[in-house]
């Protein structure tokens, strides 16, 4: 079955649980302790050795139902595409999709060309520089192998992550959509869903519930897998090279009996 | 027990006695506990007088392409090789004594240039001893890969092309060999422009259909530009004039054609007009147009040797703009934001 990710933002207190759940599953060094100056986020991003990060957006604005400041958190990480932008792109087939249909890097073939760091739409994946190789969130492939819930979802003290069944999830996420519109919050929508919310990744087995516009969030408002236009890039580059070698063939043929 | 040992300092903070170190990202090797990446904290990129629409504190969304130097080098080293092969194939095809010298200078030029191309792709690796994985799989829907497999192709092809110069061989083995050159040589030069295009950096993606040709000209300007260097007598360097001037001027074209693409959302176009990104992108325009006009005044050598020089600098310039236009864009949420509510 595909499993997956249901992050619901409305329930995430920001006590960066999973933050720590992750890297201390996972073994992952840690920040470096840095003060950001940005709310109470002082881990700024997901990264190589950050596989989880909570976004605290302080937002002041006049609301329908909620006071007209709002915080809204949101742990973000890696979406697990459907159509994944690094996996299709990775010259070494080192990133592979798992029997979980997540999407996993393998570290024993992964040779840091640095490829799928500019193919990914979300900032998701990056090269550890003194590492030298490109890490991501595994979805915690060692833990559902053994049959136990990733740690983010099971630090979770709010259920704001949850995993499971994708389909379920898809129909709990939207009941949960409903719920809120009919207490007044407008702005709840479903983000990445499936590939009728988000054409360009044909869904993501990561996706959110997310209160206001995706952009305050610092995710894309209209991701696509860059793979998709390379059709017509290749049709380009036919043209140009076909100009290329009639413009070498023209130059040598027309100065043969020049003097 | 309690070990002796200094607490590790790479960020774990898990003494290796007492706990074991099994998990995934234990095989990362930490040399230095992570600073903030590529300094953005704190400075959210705003330049007065702009009215950005939201962001998350103005962070990028985007990661910043992680290539050093050595790939705007490999994408000058590896056109100046393809186009060499593929002007090498045509002096070949006329077979003439005054053609021999072009030929043989483009195709040892393509053999050299396959090598160091070769070399600068390993190094740019961060883990270049594992640059064999590469080929342990064929997939067509990654441009890098297909790359190692065109580059591999042109290597053969290239280095055998420039044996065949000093071996005694039949014809139709050593037109085979060159044409083979030629072939994979102008592939090379054209798929670089595919292999920025299929990544999710927005001035590089608003390109789609004009980065490979770009590349194709500018590579083909290059390859001119060098063998300006050269005497190589009369019909010969009328042909390589010829190419020359063909393709400088279709490259400068083509800067045009690609600026009005990925200004169709202003935002994206942004890095070409601004900073160091702005003054290579205009400096190699500049350049290119020198070394373009010069030939044509006069057909003094060093007015040549000049006119090679300029245009060296002017295709050098363009990629190392292009890659660092690529790292501004990917650095500014706005480009990104922008071009995808445009659709």
């Amino acid at each position: 079955v595909k499993v997956g990710f249901f992050t619901d933002t409305t329930l995430c207190i920001g006590c960066k649980a999973c933050e720590v759940a992750c890297k201390q599953w996972n073994q992952l060094g840690d920040d470096g302790f840095h003060l950001t100056g940005m709310s109470y986020d002082n881990t700024g991003r997901l990264g190589p050795s950050t596989w989880r990060h909570v976004t605290f957006v302080e937002r002041d604005e006049p609301q329908a139902v909620l006071p007209s400041f709002a915080w809204l958190m949101m742990s973000d990480v890696c979406k697990h595409c459907e159509r994944a932008g690094c996996l299709e792109q990775c010259p070494t087939g080192a990133i592979v999709r798992t029997e979980f249909d997540s999407v996993y890097v393998q570290p024993d073939i992964c040779n840091g060309c640095g490829y799928c760091v500019s193919a990914c739409p979300f900032g998701v994946i990056d090269r550890r520089q003194d590492d030298g190789r490109a890490w991501k969130c595994t979805l915690c492939y060692d833990r559902l192998k053994d049959d136990l819930v990733p740690a983010c979802a099971k630090a979770c003290p709010t259920a704001s992550i949850q995993f499971g069944d994708l389909v379920q999830l898809r129909t709990k996420a939207e009941a949960r959509v409903e719920q809120l519109k009919a207490h007044g919050v407008d702005g709840a929508r479903l983000y990445g869903a499936d590939a009728a919310c988000q054409k360009g990744t044909e869904g993501l087995h990561a996706f959110f519930l997310i209160c206001d516009e995706p952009e305050i969030y610092n995710l894309p408002p209209d991701p696509s897998v860059p793979t998709k236009g390379l059709a017509q890039s290749w049709r380009a580059m036919a043209a140009g090279v076909f100009g290329l070698a009639v413009l070498a063939a023209s130059a040598v043929f027309s100065a043969r009996s020049s003097r | 027990m309690r070990s002796n040992k200094p607490r590790p300092t790479d960020g774990r903070n898990i003494d290796p006695l007492l706990g074991t170190l099994a998990g995934e990202g234990s095989l990362q090797r930490i040399r230095q506990v992570d600073a903030p990446p590529h300094g953005e904290f704190g400075s959210a990129g705003k330049t007065p007088g702009d009215v950005d629409g939201p962001s998350y504190y103005g962070l990028p969304v985007l990661k910043e392409p992680v290539w050093k130097w050595y790939i705007p080098a490999y994408f000058y080293v590896g056109g100046v090789a393809g186009s060499c092969a593929a002007l090498g194939a045509a002096a070949a095809a006329v077979d003439r004594e005054d053609f021999a010298d072009l030929a043989r200078l483009c195709d040892v030029t393509a053999a050299a240039g396959a090598v160091v191309s070769g070399g600068l792709l390993i190094a740019d690796l961060g883990r270049p001893g594992r640059f064999i994985n590469m080929m342990r799989v064929f997939r067509p829907s990654s441009p890098m890969n297909l790359g190692t497999w065109i580059l591999t192709a042109f290597g053969g092809a290239a280095t055998a092309a420039a044996i065949s110069h000093y071996l005694p061989m039949p014809r139709w083995t050593r037109g085979l060999l060159i044409a083979g050159a030629g072939a994979t040589g102008v592939t090379l030069t054209g798929y670089t422009g595919v292999l920025l295009a299929g990544t999710a950096v927005p001035i590089w993606q608003g390109a789609r259909r004009e980065l490979p040709l770009l590349f194709s000209a500018s590579g083909a300007a290059a390859g001119g530009a060098f063998l300006e260097l050269f005497s190589l007598g009369k019909p010969a360097e009328k042909a390589v004039d010829r190419f020359a001037t063909a393709s400088k001027a279709a490259e400068l074209v083509l800067t045009v054609v690609f600026e009005r693409a990925v200004g169709r959302v202003p935002r994206v176009a942004r890095p070409l007009r601004r900073g160091l990104s702005g003054w290579l992108f205009r400096g190699s325009q500049a350049l290119t147009a020198v070394s373009l006009v010069l030939p044509l005044l006069s057909s003094r050598r060093a007015v040549r040797v000049t006119a090679g020089v300029l245009g060296t600098a002017a295709a050098l310039a363009l990629r190392f703009g292009i890659i660092q236009a690529g790292r501004a864009s990917a650095r500014d949420p706005h480009a990104t934001f922008e071009q995808q509510r445009a659709g």
